[in-house]
């Protein structure tokens, strides 16, 4: 599965609840694929996304969803612990693992060789993980994450690679906060 | 008379500070165990501070008024996050931090992040403002009236004397 076809899988099972999405080719291939209000483009701060999702979803009641990278998550593997202590029912955490660090020019991450973002969210008090590589899986993981109570950690195998004809994402910061918080009220 | 930790967490409280995050600290380790117990806010620990500005930008896109309670040391894991996350988003994050290194510190290796601190939050573009004594602490009202209303983050140094009423 290519992580755009992951990405317009997500976004369809999400619907109109608030999707956060890390930066780079993920944050392009959202925009490309299913931009909208309720999508928060972060374009710095690597690693802060599966972070911001948790202070949405402990802050008002309703589903938010994360989409966060392998290598990412790598950088702030202790936002899954305290994902795990503060157990945010609310919280669907995406990892899209594509095995590579893909802005960076695809060097091979951890999770090519020893690294199991699963297994680490498992071990960190996540109850409900899943680990799907096709897009009826994850279709069906996402499912299960909209209508059950979370924390929810889904980890996707991706091909690496990106879609082609992306942009730049044509928002300037106080645009696409704006249009956030305007559309989460 | 009232204590320091208890003036501080009625003065935050009272400016509208609804949601917390906290890397344990001694000297706020009173602050923290009020939080705990206190069921008319948010709150969670994280494991260091860099995470805290993640949670706390996400919380006040949701409406939420977020403060992470910290010692200075961890400042340095958080300066990517506080430029292109809170400055370039602009939100009013407030750090509140135990100022270790300062007069009165008793390990060495705390001095030299004591001594950078404040250049390092001007550097970050975080209004910084020192608290010297818990008279001070109408600093602390405007400051974070300031924050909000300039949708910029905002940092507030308790040192020693703060808590131990030595200057």
């Amino acid at each position: 599965m290519k992580r755009f076809e992951a990405i317009g899988i997500i976004a369809d099972r999400a619907g109109a609840i608030p999707v956060v999405c890390t930066l780079g080719h993920t944050c392009q291939e959202l925009f490309k694929t299913a931009d909208r209000p309720t999508n928060f483009y972060m374009l710095g701060s690597m690693g802060m996304a599966s972070s911001i999702g948790l202070g949405i979803a402990l802050s008002r009641p309703g589903k938010v969803v994360a989409i966060d990278g392998d290598a990412a998550v790598t950088m702030n593997m202790g936002s899954l612990a305290t994902i795990g202590h503060a157990q945010p029912a609310d919280l669907i955490l995406v990892i899209l693992d594509n095995q590579a660090n893909g802005a960076t020019g695809f060097q091979p991450s951890m999770s090519a060789r020893s690294l199991r973002l699963d297994q680490v969210a498992r071990g960190c008090g996540i109850a409900a993980v899943s680990r799907v590589g096709d897009p009826a899986g994850l279709a069906t993981a996402m499912n299960t994450a909209m209508n059950t109570a979370g924390p929810h950690v889904i980890v996707v195998d991706v091909e690496t690679g990106v879609m082609p004809g992306l942009q730049i994402i044509p928002m300037g910061p106080a645009d696409i906060r704006n249009r956030f918080m305007d559309a989460l009220k | 008379m009232s204590n320091p930790t208890d003036l501080l967490y009625d003065t935050v409280r009272a400016a509208g500070v609804d949601f917390f995050t906290s890397v344990p600290c001694k000297l706020l380790g009173d602050f923290i165990t009020r939080l705990s117990a206190d069921g008319t806010v948010a709150y969670t620990p994280v494991s260091r501070e860099e995470e805290a500005v993640g949670i706390m930008a996400g919380a006040f896109m949701a409406g939420r008024r977020p403060a992470l309670v910290m010692q200075n040391s961890g400042f340095g894991n958080s300066i990517n996050a506080v430029l292109s996350l809170l400055n370039y988003y602009r939100i009013p994050a407030l750090f509140l931090i135990s100022h270790r290194g300062s007069e009165g510190e008793f390990i060495e290796a705390q001095k030299l992040m004591g001594n950078a601190i404040g250049d390092l939050l001007r550097v970050a573009g975080v209004a910084c403002h020192d608290i010297p004594h818990p008279g001070a602490l109408e600093q602390v009202s405007q400051g974070i009236a300031d924050a909000w209303r300039d949708q910029r983050p905002a940092a507030f140094l308790f040192p020693f004397s703060f808590w131990t009423g030595k200057e």
